[in-house]
C-alpha cells in the first residue's frame, strides 16, 4: 500500500527518504543535513548548545542580545534559542525530560526543583562549579540558596524577587492611610477597612488564595507551607486561614471573586476593584501598563511587628544531567549570571540581578524597575529576609491546587473546613507522583 | 373545530407566516449570539491593545490599524509571516497525505478481499480509541532517536501512512457504497487493482475525499500539541504557536496584536473552506449513480 502511494507522490518520496537517512545517521553510517535535535558537535569543534525560556518579547528580544555576546567570546559554543510561555513551556519540558530530550540549558523556578531532580534531569552545578567552569561567587543576600535542594546546587538564579503588597496609590492616598514597615495584619486590614468606608472600593484582590503569601504568614508564625517532603502546617491552620478571608469576601473587605474573574486577564487592582494586591514584586510592573492609576509597593503585614516571614525567591538556569557538553553549558550559565554587559542588557526582567557585578553593572532608569530595587533594599536592610525552604517535589501542582481551591472558597462553593481538607489530598496525591 | 364564535379567526396561511416569522426572529437571535466572539475579535483587532481588556464596548471608538501593522515587526525578532508559511506547510501537507493514503488503504478495506481482513479493519477502528497523550511519549522518543524532533516530518509523517482511521472508516463507508459492477467492468477492461482506484474509484470519491480534505486542513491549521511538542526552532513555529508568544504572564501581554494575528490566521482556513464546499455539494449531487 505504501508502495502505491509512495510512487504518486514525490513529497511522502522525500519523506520517507529523509527518514531513511535520518535513521542511517543514527545507524552511525553517514552523516544528514536533516539531522537536528540530539547531535550537536561538528568536525571544526563548534558544539551547539539548546537553551529555553518562558516569557514575553522583552525576555526573548533581551537574551537573544546576551546570546551574541556570549557567541562572539566563545565563537566555538553556538546557543540555539528556544522560548514559548510559561504553561507551553512546562507543558512542553515535561514530554522532552520524559522523552530524554530536554534542552541543554532552560529556566527554572523554585518549585520544579525537587521535581525535575528526582526524575533525574537536573545536573549538579556544584561539580562544574568544582571544575572552575563555573563560578558561584558573588551573589546577593544569599540568593544562591534558592537553587539549592538536598545538598545539590540545582539551578543559579539569575535574578531575585520576593513577595510583595502592590498598592493603588492614589487610593491610599486619597483614604488616608499609610503602610508601614512592621505593620500587623490587624493594621492592614483596619487600613482597607478605612478604604472601604471612605472609598467604596475592597480593599484587597484574594489574599488568602496566593500560596507564597500563606507561606509568609506560617514562616511569621514560625512554620512553612513546606517542609521537605509535606505540608508544614495542619488542616486546622487553612480552615481558620480560609474561614477569615471567606468572612472578608462577605463583608466587601476583599473584593467579590466574580468580578475578579470578569476582568481577567486584566488584574482586580488595576481594574480599579481593590485597592492593593498581593504579588511577586518583579510582576508589578504589569499595573501600570494596565491601570489608570498610580502604583507603588508596600511592606507586607506582620505578626509580631516585626518579621514579615519575606525571603528571595528567583527564576534560575538548570542544566539538563545528561548534556553532551556539560563543560559549555556551566561556561555559557557563568557567562548569563556574572557578566555585567548581560546585566546591561537583562536589567531586572527576572528579577533583580542576582550577582553582584551585575547588580552593580545597571542602573534602573524607569519607575517600576527604581521602585522594585529600592523595596527590595529597603527588605533587605530591615534584616527580614530570611532563608527560603527548598519546595517538595509536587509544589507546582500544589500551588495551582491552592489557588482554585482557595478560589471555591472565595465564592462560597466550598466551606473553609471541606476545602482544607480536599487540599491536603491533593496535596497527598502530588506528593507521590 | 366551529370557530364562529372566535373573532380573531386566521387562516392557515397567516399561521404559517407568523409562524415563519417567529421561525426566522429565532433563527436570527441564535445567529447573533454564536456570531458575537466573532464580531467581538474583529472589534477588538481594531482597538488600541490597551482598550482591549479595558473597555467592554463591542467595536472600537476610533478603529486604529496599529495592531496590523505592529504585526509586520514580528515578535521577538521572528517575522510573523514565517509562522503562516510554516503553518500553510504543515496543513497542505497533511491534507496530501491524509487524501492518499487514507483513500488508498480504504480502497483495500473496501474493495479487495484478503486474509484478515475484518480483523485488521477492527484493528485500525480501535486506534480510535487510543487517546493520543497515550502515544505522545513513545511517539517522541522514536522521532527522537530518529533525529526527527524540530522537523516536521513528525507531526506529517503519520499522516502519510494512514494513522488518520477516521478518514480511513469514513471512505471505506463511502466505497461501499460506490456499485461494484463499477470496478468488476474496470476489471473485465483489465484494470489492476491500482489502475481501478486511480481512474474509478478516487474520482467516484470526491465527497469524502473533499471532506477529509477539509477537516485535515481545519485541524492541522490549529493543531497546538503536537508543533509545541515537536517544533523546538521558534522561526519553525506555526500560527498556534506564534500566537502564545504574545502572551506575558509576568509583564505586559500584547493582546492587540495577538488579536490582530488570531484575525488574519482565521482567514486561510475561512478560504479554504469556500473554495472546496463547492466541491462538496457538487460532489454530493453528481454523486449518485446508482
Amino acid at each position: 500500500m505504501q508502495q502505491g502511494g509512495n510512487a504518486r507522490t514525490g513529497i511522502e518520496r522525500r519523506t520517507i527518504l529523509k527518514a531513511a537517512g535520518a535513521s542511517l545517521a543514527v545507524a552511525g553510517l553517514g552523516a544528514t543535513a536533516t539531522a537536528c535535535g540530539g547531535g550537536s558537535g561538528s568536525a571544526d569543534g563548534t558544539v551547539t548548545i539548546r537553551y529555553a525560556w518562558w516569557g514575553g518579547e522583552p525576555r526573548a528580544i533581551a537574551i537573544k542580545k546576551s546570546i551574541a555576546l556570549f557567541e562572539k567570546k566563545y565563537p566555538k559554543i553556538k546557543i540555539k534559542p528556544e522560548f514559548t510561555d510559561y504553561e507551553a513551556f512546562w507543558e512542553k519540558f515535561q514530554t522532552q525530560a520524559s522523552g530524554g530530550n530536554p534542552p541543554d540549558v532552560f529556566q527554572n523556578a523554585v518549585a520544579f526543583l525537587r521535581k525535575y531532580d528526582k526524575r533525574g534531569v537536573l545536573m549538579d552545578l556544584k561539580t562544574q562549579a568544582d571544575a572552575g567552569n563555573l563560578s558561584l561567587d558573588n551573589f546577593r543576600n544569599g540568593v544562591l540558596a534558592a537553587g539549592q535542594a538536598d545538598g545539590k546546587q540545582l539551578g543559579v538564579p539569575v535574578g531575585a524577587n520576593t513577595m510583595s503588597l502592590v498598592i493603588d496609590l492614589k487610593a491610599f492616598r486619597k483614604a488616608g492611610v499609610q503602610p508601614e514597615f512592621g505593620w500587623t495584619w490587624d493594621e492592614y486590614f483596619e487600613a482597607l477597612q478605612t478604604i472601604q468606608d471612605k472609598l467604596k472600593i475592597a480593599g484587597d484582590t484574594g489574599y488568602f488564595t496566593i500560596m507564597y503569601l500563606y507561606d509568609l504568614y506560617l514562616r511569621q508564625n514560625g512554620k512553612a507551607f513546606f517542609t521537605d517532603s509535606a505540608l508544614g502546617f495542619t488542616e486546622d491552620d487553612l480552615t481558620r486561614w480560609w474561614e477569615d478571608g471567606y468572612k472578608r469576601v462577605r463583608s466587601g473587605l476583599v473584593a467579590d471573586p466574580k468580578k475578579i474573574e470578569q476582568v481577567k486577564p486584566k488584574s482586580g487592582l488595576s481594574a480599579g476593584l481593590a485597592a492593593s494586591e498581593f504579588t511577586w514584586d518583579n510582576f508589578s510592573i504589569r499595573y501600570e501598563g494596565e491601570g489608570e492609576s498610580d502604583y507603588g509597593l508596600a511592606p507586607i503585614p506582620t505578626t509580631d511587628g516585626k518579621d514579615t516571614g519575606q525571603y528571595l525567591g528567583s527564576l534560575m538556569l538548570s542544566a539538563f544531567t545528561g548534556t553532551q557538553h556539560p563543560k559549555e553549558v556551566a561556561q555559557f550559565i557563568d557567562f548569563m549570571v556574572h557578566d555585567p554587559e548581560v546585566g546591561k542588557i537583562m536589567g531586572y526582567d527576572r528579577g533583580i540581578l542576582a550577582t553582584t557585578e551585575q547588580y552593580e553593572a545597571y542602573a534602573p532608569s524607569d519607575g517600576p524597575d527604581k521602585g522594585v530595587k529600592a523595596y527590595e533594599e529597603e527588605v533587605a536592610a530591615a534584616g527580614v529576609l530570611g532563608k527560603i525552604t527548598p519546595h517538595p517535589s509536587g509544589a507546582d501542582v500544589i500551588e495551582a491546587a491552592f489557588l482554585r481551591i482557595g478560589g471555591e472558597v472565595a465564592q462560597g462553593k466550598a466551606k473553609p473546613a471541606d476545602a482544607a481538607r480536599t487540599l491536603f489530598s491533593e496535596a497527598k496525591a502530588a506528593f507521590a507522583g | 373545530m366551529t370557530t364562529a364564535t372566535s373573532p380573531a379567526v386566521r387562516t392557515a396561511g397567516e399561521r404559517r407566516r407568523t409562524g415563519s416569522i417567529a421561525w426566522h426572529v429565532g433563527a436570527l437571535v441564535v445567529l447573533a449570539v454564536v456570531l458575537y466572539p466573532v464580531v467581538w475579535v474583529v472589534g477588538a483587532a481594531f482597538k488600541p491593545s490597551k482598550d482591549i481588556i479595558a473597555s467592554l464596548d463591542l467595536l472600537p471608538a476610533r478603529p486604529v490599524w496599529a495592531n496590523f501593522s505592529g504585526l509586520a515587526d514580528g515578535i521577538s525578532g521572528i517575522s510573523v509571516s514565517s509562522f503562516f508559511v510554516n503553518s500553510l506547510l504543515y496543513a497542505v501537507l497533511a491534507v496530501v497525505g491524509v487524501v492518499l493514503s487514507a483513500s488508498l488503504t480504504a480502497y483495500a478495506f473496501a474493495k479487495i478481499r484478503f486474509a484478515g481482513r475484518n480483523l485488521l479493519f477492527t484493528l485500525m477502528i480501535g486506534t480510535l480509541l487510543l487517546p493520543y497523550h497515550v502515544l505522545l511519549i513513545p511517539q517522541y522518543v522514536m522521532f527522537r532517536k530518529l533525529e526527527l524532533v524540530d522537523t516536521l516530518v513528525p507531526l506529517v509523517a503519520g499522516k502519510f501512512l494512514a494513522t488518520e482511521a477516521f478518514f480511513v472508516f469514513l471512505m471505506v463507508q463511502f466505497m461501499r457504497g460506490l456499485p461494484r459492477e463499477l470496478d468488476e467492468a474496470a476489471k473485465l477492461d483489465g484494470c489492476g487493482h491500482l489502475r481501478t482506484y486511480w481512474s474509478v474509484v478516487l474520482p467516484l470519491c470526491r465527497p469524502a475525499l473533499i471532506t477529509s480534505a477539509i477537516f485535515t486542513f481545519i485541524n492541522a491549521w490549529n493543531d497546538f500539541m503536537g508543533p509545541l511538542i515537536y517544533l523546538n526552532t521558534p522561526s519553525k513555529y506555526t500560527v498556534s504557536l506564534g500566537l502564545m508568544m504574545f502572551r506575558d504572564q509576568e509583564g505586559i501581554s500584547n493582546y492587540g496584536s495577538m488579536i490582530a494575528m488570531s484575525l488574519v490566521a482565521l482567514v486561510p482556513v475561512v478560504a479554504f473552506f469556500m473554495a472546496f464546499q463547492r466541491y462538496l455539494i457538487d460532489g454530493m449531487a453528481t454523486s449518485g449513480l446508482k
